[in-house]
């Protein structure tokens, strides 16, 4: 071919799909992965989907005539009837139309709405043919490697595309910080600390491959910091503490500060760090909403959970370093050195020092108890960086349109022909892009 | 159920009944194997007579006993090129998924669309009876299922050269 | 989703946002559209100075066809010089924009549709030409027309994907638009076949006065001694035929009429691939009943033997 496509990249996560071209530096689309069907909404389906229109008595009950005729179907045009994304939601609050998420905690529940995302976002939105594409989807960590072949599937057989690749999502974070100034060694190995809007997941990599033992997820992500905004401006009674209102105080006030205390009497000192937010009401109203503590109280709630939850304790960079020391020890040097983040709730200022300040605490802390036991012996130390870059928000999407314009990618993924000799099983395995012998 | 379907599920049925006599065998060839005997095709004297039933030259089943296990292969009926791409399809979408599915035989025999492999160790914690009437419902439904997607391919294909023509109009 | 969009989504919703009120902020994107064609959008001078490229494949037939003066009559002063390594380029200055919100609009909605601009200029020289032999032809019975009235205009020819075309031909009674399509998987091929075979027909049964839809294996008579089609062996390649009659070459309806050809194979595609999903999704629940089927055939679970909670059980007496 003398001119390629460029590949085309998807990271669909729970709350919101990222849609684009490899090369670029954001995606084209970022809308909730979000589904609006014709009938009842979720749950009326009972089990899995409420469609298609398949009988689900016996035939010989049903009689010769077909799922309940075709007439009364309207020549079963009804699976083309749906929207996704932003239009989705618009149309769940007419009538007529159920909302359906079709990946929860991550994986992929709901194929038939699956297939029908993808082929709105590929036909309606990116207005590719996949025949001409190569195409780079991400998956959670610990995705079975039947979702996988089920992908493969879809991606093969209804949209025939001409190749694929499926890379976890960690691994692609970590690909989107080789931007950063700091990094200077293309490693595959470092932790990755994704933080979107329901859950927080520390995920060790080495060399490209994840470490699944050592994952943990802490309950505590973007969500849960607007309610606890919200909460504040409902204690003090402001005049909007809606949620919305919560969110936009919450990603346009909010700070990491080093030591809460200090920050309290800083802001009794100096009146000027409290901000006024002004809301625009429906009716053309505009109230003032005071901000105050809340700047630097809201992202606290991962170092100090206490103060928003009362049944999950643990702040977060004991948790980063628990995950370490329980991954194999020849690889903790270089999760240490290499801690990215990602997603939208790792955005606030200063939240990467202040995770490295308080992990190198943790970490220096133990090395002196094991000098003072091993009697006199020295340690080398150890290192202990966090990295923060530009494409925290999107960084898997951005890893993978990172990887998805080199040269080589294409023959990192699997084609259609192969797909068609193997089998959807060829999925199961990947060559790790990126990784050593790469680029 | 047209007047010949019947019939022809019902022998299937009898001698799926009959075939499924099975007992636990070990393997004669190699030590402390237990392999299903059909598929081996090792030890000719445990092997019992295959037998095709046919209702028409497209539709028939094989059905081939042997002492610990059975094979049944189906050949589904493909009147034209549409209903051929539909079988096809749809039986490597089972198949893709024989894990879930315990007798389902990853390829089929050849000359057929889908094979059953049961041997004695699905009928001890499986209800024989269950079985067949699987099998028996299977070939009811699975010709349903293809003649109704040909239907629904050839209405939404005239639903939509009508969608595209009908601007012009 | 039935019927394409025409216009690009992505520009459209870039420009919109950039020309009712957004801050102007930095762009670079590289993005593609059906049919192998690229969009670059981006801000090389200034955060207000927007400039959206696009490379098309056959864009070389295009220029042939008058597409410069189409692009010209459409873009008029919005117009610059070609990015390197595109074909064709459009800038739009937000600083200098027209101060009414339907021209804006206009402007965004035109934008949007620049690879249809492009593409519609064999179109309309064949709408041109046929006007021409329109009247030249009302000049002569059917039996006395000369030569080249009786024939037609040349064949269009435009490669706009790698092994499959669009040709166009204007007479003075019909415009001709045929398609080559190209099928490289069986089903697919089988699944167009069916839904082709409706386009045919719809005109018979349905809608009277859609254009006449052929198909064929072979090339189309039209389409002899044009190079570069050759009969192919085997029915790989078919070759969709569109006539359109007069009342569809009125120079009100064409606009439409070009945006909407022009959309075909897509459309088409799009629904082999939307039904096949369908099938799958169909599948899906079939494989569901079945496996409850066989579930049936396992006993249910014996009772299990019940303790209390200091460990001691139940016996059945005999």
């Amino acid at each position: 071919m003398a001119n390629q496509t460029p590949a085309v990249v998807m990271d669909n996560g729970t709350g919101f799909s990222k849609l684009g071209f490899a090369g670029n530096d954001s995606p084209s689309f970022v809308f909730p992965t979000a589904i609006a069907t014709k009938g009842g909404a979720a749950g009326s389906g009972g089990t899995g989907s409420g469609r298609p229109a398949v009988a689900n008595k016996p035939s010989f009950l049903t009689g010769g005539a077909g799922p309940g005729g075709h007439l009364s179907t309207k020549r079963g045009t009804e699976d083309l009837d749906f929207f996704i994304g932003d239009e989705a939601i618009a149309a769940a609050n007419g009538p007529g139309y159920g909302l359906h998420y079709p990946i929860r905690h991550g994986q992929i529940e709901n194929w038939d709405h699956m297939e029908r995302f993808w082929s709105n976002s590929i036909f309606k939105y990116l207005r590719v043919e996949p025949e001409d594409h190569y195409f780079l989807l991400t998956e959670p960590p610990l995705n079975p490697p039947e979702n996988r072949e089920n992908t493969a599937e879809i991606f093969f057989e209804s949209f025939n595309c001409a190749g694929l690749y499926i890379a976890v999502q960690a691994v692609l974070a970590l690909a989107a910080s080789w931007t950063s100034a700091k990094v200077s060694d293309r490693s595959l190995t470092g932790t990755v600390i994704d933080s979107g809007d329901g859950v927080t997941h520390v995920i060790p990599v080495a060399e490209g491959y994840v470490i699944g033992s050592s994952i943990k997820s802490i309950p505590i992500a973007g969500r849960d910091i607007t309610y606890f905004v919200q909460s504040l401006l409902r204690d003090r009674g402001e005049p909007d503490s809606s949620l919305k209102t919560a969110q936009e105080i919450k990603e346009e006030y909010c700070y990491v500060c080093p030591d809460i205390v200090k920050e309290f009497s800083k802001f009794d000192r100096d009146r000027s760090r409290f901000a006024k937010h002004v809301v625009s009401q429906p009716g053309g109203r505009q109230v003032t909403v005071d901000v105050g503590y809340e700047r630097f109280l809201a992202p606290e709630i991962f170092f100090n959970p206490e103060i928003y939850s009362s049944d999950f304790l643990t702040p977060l960079p004991v948790v980063v370093d628990g995950v370490i020391q329980s991954s194999p020890i020849d690889v903790r040097r270089g999760l240490y050195k290499n801690i990215v983040l990602s997603g939208g709730s790792t955005l606030y200022k200063d939240f990467g020092r202040r995770l490295q300040r308080d992990i190198k605490h943790l970490v220096d802390a133990r090395i002196r108890a094991s000098e003072v036991r091993s009697g006199g012996a020295k340690s080398g130390g150890l290192e202990v960086q966090v990295i923060t870059h530009k494409r925290q928000r999107h960084g898997p999407w951005f890893g993978g349109s990172l990887l998805g314009q080199t040269p080589e990618f294409r023959s990192y993924c699997h084609t259609k022909a192969e797909y068609q000799e193997y089998g959807p099983g060829i999925v199961r395995r990947f060559a790790l892009l990126g990784g050593p012998g790469g680029s | 159920m047209s007047q010949s379907l019947r019939p022809y599920l019902q022998c299937v049925r009898s001698t799926l009944t009959a075939a499924l006599c099975l007992s636990n065998f070990a393997s004669q060839t190699s030590e402390r194997h237990n392999v299903p005997e059909i598929e081996a095709q090792t030890s000719p004297e445990v092997l019992l007579n295959p037998l095709v039933i046919a209702r028409n030259e497209n539709e028939k089943v094989l059905i081939e006993p042997s002492i610990n296990s059975v094979r049944i292969s189906i050949k589904i009926k493909q009147a034209d090129e549409i209903e051929n791409i539909l079988v096809h399809k749809f039986t490597r979408f089972l198949t893709q998924r024989a894990e879930a599915f315990f007798i389902l035989r990853r390829k089929p025999i050849k000359g057929y669309d889908i094979s059953f492999l049961i041997t004695n160790f699905h009928t001890e914690e499986m209800l024989k009876h269950k079985l067949v009437d699987f099998i028996i419902q299977f070939m009811e439904e699975v010709d349903k299922e293809i003649s109704e997607m040909k239907l629904f391919l050839n209405a939404r294909a005239r639903f939509v050269a009508e969608s595209f023509l009908t601007p012009f109009d | 989703m039935l019927l394409l969009d025409y216009q690009n989504v992505l520009i459209e919703s870039i420009l919109k946002e950039r020309l009712f009120g957004a801050p102007p902020a930095s762009i670079d994107q590289t993005v593609s559209d059906f049919d192998g064609v690229i969009f670059h959008i981006s801000t090389p001078e200034t955060k207000t100075k927007i400039l959206v490229s696009i490379q098309i494949r056959c864009f070389r037939d295009l220029v042939k066809y008058g597409a410069e003066q189409v692009l010209q009559r459409e873009y008029g002063p919005y117009v610059v010089a070609p990015e390197t390594g595109y074909d064709f380029s459009v800038q739009v200055d937000l600083e200098n924009l027209p101060e009414e919100k339907e021209a804006r609009e206009e402007l965004v909605s035109k934008i949007s549709l620049l690879k249809r601009n492009a593409m519609a200029a064999p179109f309309e020289h064949a709408y041109a030409e046929h006007y021409k032999l329109k009247e030249e032809a009302s000049k002569y019975t059917s039996e006395e027309a000369p030569q080249g009235v009786r024939e037609g205009g040349e064949i269009m020819a435009i490669h706009y994907r790698d092994e499959e075309a669009i040709y166009v031909k204007a007479s003075h009674d019909r415009v001709t638009v045929i398609f080559s399509t190209i099928f490289r998987e069986e089903t697919d091929r089988v699944f167009g076949k069916v839904f082709i075979q409706e386009f045919v027909d719809a005109r018979r049964r349905a809608i009277q006065n859609a254009p006449q839809v052929l198909f064929r294996n072979d090339p189309p008579l039209e389409l002899q001694g044009v190079p570069g089609v050759q009969a192919t062996e085997g029915n790989e390649v078919g070759y969709v035929t569109f006539v359109l009659f007069p009342r569809h070459l009125t120079p009100q309806r064409m606009p439409d009429v070009i945006s909407h050809i022009q959309t075909f194979r897509d459309y088409f595609h799009y629904h082999i691939k939307a039904s096949k999903a369908y099938i799958h999704s169909r599948m899906r629940r079939r494989t569901a009943d079945f496996l409850q089927v066989l579930r049936r055939a396992r006993p249910e679970n014996e009772e299990k033997e019940r303790k209390t909670a200091s460990g001691r059980t139940f016996k059945v007496q005999a």
